[in-house]
C-alpha cells in the first residue's frame, strides 16, 4: 500500500514539530478509498424546502387530505360547467318535500325540485373562492404589519400591537355578524373584504413573533455586518424562515373562512339570493327538516365537513414539514 | 399577587376603551345608522326623542362634533342634559353615581335603549334577562367538554400510539372539522324530528313552564316545584350540548394530548422514573402538573370564546341567551342593543383572559409578579 | 514485541463483593430508517464500594447502556435482543416493573447531565427529595422532610432548612446539581451512576462537584459508574475504566493501565488529541474520518476504517474482548483472530508492520506515546 508522506508542518517559531508528537493528517486521506470515506461522511444537502417536502410525503393524513381536496376542486370546477341544466330553472318535481336520493339524483332534490348535487357543486365554487380570496387578503395584510411590527420594534411595534389587541378582544364571530349584516351587500366580494379584513391580525400576531424571535439571530448580525440594508435584511433574510407557521396558519385560515361563510350565509348576512353558496344552501334547508328532508341540509354540510377536514389534514402536514420540533 | 392583577386591570381599561370606540364607530358608519333610524323610526314618539337627546346626545342630523358629543353620551364622559363634562351633582361626570357623577352611559352601566327589539326597555334589562340561560347553557357544555378533553387527552399520550390513541386522533380530527350549526341540524334532525325523543327547540316546552324562562312568574312556580322545570330544561339542554362538546373536545383533546407529551419528554420525568416512583405517580403529579399549565390557559382562553359559541347553538336551537339575543339585535338594526352586547360580549373576553393570566401565574411558581 | 497479552488474573475477591455485574449486553433502537445497535455486546463489572468510569465520545452508547441498567428507556422503540445486568444475583431485566421500581433510586440511583432541567419545576426541592424518601423507606412525612435536610447538608448546601422549601429555579446550576445528588443518595443507595454529572457546568462548579462525589463516595463506600467523555475526569476520580466506541467496549482497565499504557488504537488516539501545554504551536491530533453510520456499522472491527493499524484481519473478524482470558483489548494487534489461519511467527509480523506502517505515516514515532510525556499531559 503506497504511503504518502506528508509534509510536517513547522510550528510559527519556524521550528519543526517536537519529537513523539502524531503530525495530523487531513481528514480526507490520499490512500483511502474516497468513495466510502464519501458515504460515511457527506449528507444529501437538500436546502430547506425540499427537506420540507420530503417530510411532507411522510405524513400519510396530509396526502389524504390533499387528494380529497383536488377532487373536491375538480368536482367544483367541472360540474358546473358540464351540467345538463342551470339548476336555478330545473323542471319542478310535483312532490312537496323533496325527492330523497335515488341513481339520478344522487343527493336528492330540494322541495322546490332542484338537484342537490348541482346545488353542492355551484355552490363550492362559492364558498371556495370566499376561502381562498379570504386568506389572500388577510395574509397579505397580516404578513406586511406582522414584519413592520415585528423588525421595527418601538413606538411602530406598540401602536400596531395595541390595535392587534383590540381586535383580539373583540368576540370575532359578533364582529363578522355585524359587519357582514350592515357593511355586506350579500354578495362574494363584501364577504371575502369582511372576513378577511377582520381576519389579518391573527396573521400578523405570528409574523411579528416569528421577526420578534429571528431578528436577534445570528445571520441577522451576519448579514449585517456585510452591509445588507434593513430593507433587505427583513425581507430576504427574516421573512422567508418566518414563512413557516404562517403557511400553516393560513391553510387553517382557509378553513376557517369556509365555515364562516356558511355560517354567516346560513343566518341570511352574507351571501344573498344572488348566488348559491353551501352556507345559502343551508339556509333553506333548515325548514326542509322539518319535513323530514335530510338530504338537503346534510350533503352540502359534508362538503364543508370534508373540504374541512382535508385542509386540516394538509395543514398538520405542513406543520410537521416546516417545523421538525413540534409534535404530532 | 394583588398587585399584579390590579396591574393587568389597568393594562385593561385602555383595551376596553378601544373597544368602545370601535363598536361606537362600528354603528356610526353603517349605512343607516343610529341617527336616521332615529328620524325615520315612526314609533319614536316626540317624548321618546327628547328623552333620547337628553340622556345620550343623539341628535337628527349630528355634524362631527355631534359625533363626538354622542360617543360621550354614550360612554359616559359627557353630560348631554346640561351639555359638558360635568354631572348635575357638579362633579365630572365619569364619576360613580354615588359619588357624584352623572348615571348616563356605559361607564355607569347604562347602555342606552332598545330601539326595535323591546322597544323603550333598557338594553342592560335584555342582556342580563339573558345571560343565565347562556350561562346554563354554556358552563354545562364547558365543564363536560373540558373533563373529557383531559381525561382522554392524558391517557392518549401515555398509550402514544396505541389503538386508542390513534382512534383518538382521528376521531378529533373529524369532529373538529365539522360545522357546529350543521351537526345541531343533523342532530335535530335524527332526534327531534325522525326519533322524536328530544325536543328540537327552546329551553322550556309550552306544556310544563308557566313562562319564558328568568321572568317573575317563572321563579314563582319554580321555587314551589322545582323538578319538573329542572328536568324540562335539562331535556332542551341536551341536543344543543352535545353539538358543543363534540366539536370543542375534539381539539382541546388534542391540544391536553400535545401539551402532555411535550412534559412528558422533560428530563424531570425521567428524573421522577429514576427515583423509583410509580407510573400513576409520575405521570398524573410530575407530568400532569406541568402539563397543566398551558392547558389553563387554553381552557381560559376557550372560556373568553364561549360566547361566540353561544350564538351558533342558540340560534338553531332558539335558545334563549344572549347570543340569541344578538342575532334579533343584528337582523332588526337595534343600534343601541348591538353595541350593547358587543361592548359587554368583549369585557367577558377581556376578563377571561385576565383569569387566564391570573390563574397561571398562581399555578407556575416561576412567575414572579 | 509479545503480540498476545493475558489479562492479569483476577484477585481472589469473594463473589459476594461483586455488585453490578453486565454481560453481554446488547440494546437496539427500531427506528423508521432501520435498527441502531446502540449498545452491542457490553460486558463489566463493578465490585462494592468501587469506582469505575465509562469512556468514550458522544453516541458510543455510553448514556444507553446506563438507562438500559436503570431500565429507563421506552420499549418499543429500544429492545434489549440478549445480555444479562446482574445485581447481587438478580437479574434486572428479568425483574417485573415493580421490583425494578423498588431497586431504582434505592438501590440503584442516577444523576443525569443536565441539572437545569432535570428537576420538576413546580415542586419544592424538600418535597422532591422527601418524595425519593417516603417512596422506599417507610418513614413519616416529617421524618422524610428532616432526611432531606440532612442530606442537602451532606452535599454541602448551606442553611439546608431554608433551602428545603425553595424552587429549582432558585437556584444555580452547580447547587441544582448537588440537590440532584442529595436526592439521589437520600436512601442510600449501593450503586451511584452519574451520567456526565458536570459536564454542563462551569469549569469551577465542576471541580467543586467531582470533589463533592469523590468524598461522599469515599465516606458512604457506594459504588461509583461514572459516565463521561472528559479523559481528565477519568484520570481523577476513578480506580477503573472501560473505554466503548460505537457500542462496544474496546479496552478496559485499571486508570493506570488505560492511560499510560493504551492498548487500543481509539484509546491512543483519545489520549493523544488531548491539547497539551507542553506542545503549544503544533497542530491538534485528531483521529480521522468520523464516527461511524449507526444504520451502517463497518464488518469486523467497527474502528477499522479510522485505525491507523489496520492490517489484514481486521475488516473480516470482529475483535470482541471475551470474557474470562483473553487480552483486555478489542483489537487483533494484541490477539490472534481465530478464524485467521496463519502461523504465530506471520502473524507477529504483520503486527510489526502494520506498527511501522502507523508509525510511518505518523512521522517517524511510535504507536505509543512515550511514557514522560504522557505522565505530563495528564497531570496538567
Amino acid at each position: 500500500m503506497a504511503v504518502e508522506d506528508s509534509q510536517p508542518t513547522r510550528d510559527r517559531a519556524g521550528a519543526p514539530p517536537a519529537h513523539g508528537q502524531r503530525v495530523a493528517e487531513d481528514l480526507l486521506d490520499t490512500d483511502e478509498d474516497p468513495q466510502q470515506v464519501d458515504r460515511e461522511v457527506a449528507l444529501q444537502s437538500l436546502n430547506q424546502w425540499q427537506l420540507a417536502w420530503r417530510r411532507f410525503r411522510k405524513h400519510r393524513m396530509a396526502f389524504v387530505g390533499l387528494g380529497i381536496l383536488i377532487f373536491l376542486v375538480a368536482v367544483v370546477i367541472v360540474v358546473p360547467i358540464f351540467q345538463p341544466f342551470n339548476f336555478l330553472n330545473i323542471p319542478g318535481s310535483p312532490r312537496p318535500g323533496g325527492e330523497p336520493p335515488r341513481l339520478d339524483r344522487i343527493f336528492g332534490t330540494t322541495y322546490e325540485g332542484r338537484d342537490v348535487f348541482t346545488l353542492v357543486a355551484n355552490g363550492g365554487r362559492v364558498s371556495l373562492v370566499v376561502g381562498l380570496m379570504s386568506m389572500v387578503i388577510a395574509g397579505s395584510i397580516g404578513v406586511v404589519v406582522g414584519s413592520i411590527a415585528g423588525f421595527m420594534g418601538g413606538m411602530i411595534d406598540n401602536i400596531l400591537m395595541r390595535i392587534v389587541d383590540v381586535f383580539f378582544a373583540i368576540p370575532f364571530l359578533f364582529v363578522i355578524l355585524v359587519a357582514a349584516r350592515f357593511f355586506g351587500r350579500g354578495d362574494v366580494l363584501s364577504l371575502v373584504l369582511i372576513i378577511g379584513l377582520l381576519s389579518w391580525p391573527l396573521i400578523a400576531r405570528l409574523v411579528r413573533a416569528s421577526f420578534l424571535s429571528l431578528r436577534e439571530a445570528d445571520f441577522v448580525d451576519a448579514a449585517r455586518a456585510v452591509g445588507v440594508s434593513n430593507m433587505r435584511i427583513a425581507f430576504r433574510h427574516i421573512l422567508p424562515n418566518a414563512l413557516s407557521p404562517v403557511i400553516v396558519a393560513c391553510t387553517l385560515l382557509v378553513a376557517n373562512a369556509i365555515v364562516l361563510e356558511a355560517f354567516v350565509s346560513f343566518l341570511g348576512f352574507g351571501i344573498r339570493e344572488t348566488e348559491v353558496s353551501w352556507g345559502n344552501a343551508l339556509a333553506n334547508a333548515q325548514e326542509g327538516i322539518r319535513f323530514g328532508n335530510w338530504w338537503w341540509a346534510f350533503f352540502p354540510g359534508m362538503a364543508i365537513a370534508l373540504t374541512v377536514l382535508s385542509i386540516n389534514f394538509i395543514g398538520d402536514g405542513l406543520r410537521d414539514a416546516l417545523d421538525p420540533r413540534s409534535r404530532d | 399577587m394583588l398587585a399584579y392583577i390590579v396591574r393587568r386591570v389597568l393594562q385593561a381599561l385602555p383595551v376596553l376603551f378601544l373597544i368602545a370606540v370601535l363598536s361606537f364607530g362600528l354603528m356610526q358608519l353603517a349605512p343607516g345608522g343610529p341617527h336616521q333610524q332615529f328620524q325615520q323610526n315612526p314609533r319614536m314618539t316626540d317624548e321618546m326623542v327628547n328623552r333620547y337627546l337628553a340622556r345620550w346626545c343623539l341628535e337628527r342630523n349630528p355634524d362631527a362634533l355631534g359625533m363626538l358629543r354622542s360617543f360621550g353620551g354614550w360612554f359616559g364622559v359627557w353630560n348631554c342634559d346640561a351639555g359638558g363634562f360635568l354631572s348635575e351633582q357638579g362633579m365630572p361626570n365619569f364619576l360613580p353615581n354615588f359619588l357624584g357623577g352623572g348615571d348616563n352611559g356605559v361607564i355607569h352601566g347604562d347602555f342606552g335603549l332598545s330601539m326595535t327589539v323591546s322597544p323603550n326597555r333598557p338594553v342592560i334589562d335584555l342582556i342580563t334577562e339573558r345571560i343565565p340561560a347562556t350561562a346554563i347553557l354554556m358552563l354545562t357544555a364547558f365543564t363536560i367538554w373540558v373533563t373529557l378533553a383531559i381525561i382522554l387527552g392524558v391517557i392518549a399520550a401515555v398509550r402514544r400510539y396505541s389503538v386508542f390513541d390513534q382512534s383518538i386522533t382521528l376521531m378529533s380530527y373529524i369532529f373538529y372539522s365539522l360545522p357546529t350549526f350543521w351537526l345541531g341540524l343533523m342532530l335535530i334532525y335524527l332526534f327531534a324530528v325522525n326519533l322524536g325523543v328530544l325536543p328540537s327547540s327552546g329551553m322550556l316546552s309550552v306544556r310544563t313552564a308557566p313562562a319564558p324562562f328568568n321572568t317573575p312568574r317563572f321563579w314563582e312556580v319554580f321555587w314551589e316545584n322545582p323538578l319538573p322545570l329542572v328536568q324540562d330544561i335539562a331535556r332542551h339542554l341536551v341536543l344543543p350540548v352535545i353539538t358543543l362538546v363534540a366539536v370543542s373536545v375534539a381539539a382541546d383533546t388534542r391540544y391536553v394530548r400535545s401539551a402532555m407529551l411535550d412534559v412528558l419528554g422533560q428530563d424531570y420525568v425521567r428524573t421522577a422514573r429514576a427515583k423509583g416512583l410509580p407510573p400513576s405517580r409520575v405521570v398524573f403529579r410530575h407530568a400532569f402538573r406541568n402539563a397543566l399549565l398551558p392547558i389553563i390557559t387554553n381552557v381560559a382562553l376557550a372560556l373568553a370564546f364561549l360566547f361566540s359559541g353561544a350564538i351558533v347553538t342558540e340560534t338553531i336551537f332558539a335558545w334563549p341567551g344572549m347570543g340569541r339575543l344578538y342575532f334579533e339585535a343584528i337582523q332588526a338594526r337595534d343600534y343601541f342593543l348591538v353595541m350593547g352586547v358587543l361592548f359587554v360580549g368583549s369585557l367577558l373576553v377581556v376578563m377571561m383572559n385576565l383569569l387566564a393570566d391570573v390563574l397561571y401565574a398562581w399555578a407556575d411558581p416561576r412567575i414572579r409578579y | 514485541m509479545t503480540t498476545t497479552l493475558e489479562r492479569p488474573s483476577a484477585s481472589p475477591e469473594r463473589p459476594a463483593d461483586l455488585l453490578l455485574s453486565v454481560h453481554d449486553l446488547r440494546t437496539y433502537f427500531h427506528v423508521m430508517d432501520g435498527t441502531v445497535k446502540a449498545v452491542d455486546g457490553v460486558n463489566f463489572s463493578i465490585r462494592r464500594g468501587e469506582t469505575l468510569g465509562i469512556v468514550g465520545e458522544s453516541g458510543c452508547g455510553k448514556s444507553v447502556t446506563a438507562l438500559t441498567i436503570m431500565r429507563l428507556l421506552d420499549m418499543p422503540p429500544a429492545e434489549i435482543p440478549t445480555g444479562s445486568i446482574l445485581f447481587e444475583d438478580r437479574d434486572l431485566l428479568t425483574l417485573p416493573d415493580n421490583e425494578m421500581r423498588k431497586i431504582r433510586g434505592n438501590e440503584i440511583a442516577m444523576i443525569f447531565q443536565e441539572p437545569m432541567t432535570s428537576l420538576n419545576p413546580v415542586f419544592t426541592i424538600g418535597h422532591q427529595i422527601s418524595e425519593a424518601v417516603r417512596q422506599h423507606l417507610k418513614v413519616s412525612k416529617k421524618e422524610a422532610v428532616d432526611r432531606a435536610i440532612e442530606s442537602l447538608r451532606l452535599v454541602g448546601i448551606s442553611f439546608p432548612e431554608r433551602r428545603v422549601k425553595q424552587y429549582p429555579h432558585e437556584m444555580s446550576g452547580g447547587m441544582r446539581q448537588r440537590v440532584m445528588i442529595a436526592m439521589a443518595l437520600s436512601c442510600e443507595p449501593k450503586l451511584l451512576i452519574a451520567d456526565e454529572p458536570t459536564t454542563a457546568l462551569d469549569v469551577t462548579i465542576q471541580a467543586q462537584i467531582l470533589e463533592l462525589i469523590k468524598r461522599i463516595q469515599a465516606d458512604t463506600g457506594t459504588a461509583l459508574m461514572l459516565i463521561t467523555h472528559d479523559l481528565g475526569v477519568v484520570a481523577e476520580m476513578v480506580h477503573d475504566v472501560v473505554v466503548m466506541y460505537a457500542g462496544r467496549v474496546v479496552e478496559e482497565g485499571t486508570v493506570d493501565e488505560v492511560l499510560l499504557q493504551p492498548k487500543h488504537p481509539y484509546t491512543e488516539g483519545l489520549l493523544s488529541s488531548i491539547p497539551s501545554k507542553g506542545l503549544r504551536g503544533s497542530r491538534l491530533n485528531v483521529i480521522k474520518g468520523t464516527v461511524p453510520n449507526p444504520f451502517n456499522m463497518p464488518v469486523g472491527c467497527n474502528f477499522q476504517p479510522r485505525c491507523p493499524y489496520a492490517f489484514e484481519p481486521c475488516p473480516e473478524h470482529d475483535p470482541r474482548i471475551e470474557e474470562g482470558g483473553g487480552p483486555p483489548v478489542a483489537c487483533w494487534l494484541w490477539k490472534r483472530a481465530p478464524g485467521h489461519d496463519i502461523p504465530q511467527g506471520l502473524h507477529d509480523a504483520q503486527v510489526a508492520a502494520a506498527r511501522q506502517a502507523a508509525a510511518a505515516k505518523a512521522g517517524g514515532v511510535s504507536g505509543a506515546v512515550p511514557t514522560e510525556l504522557r505522565g505530563e499531559e495528564i497531570a496538567s
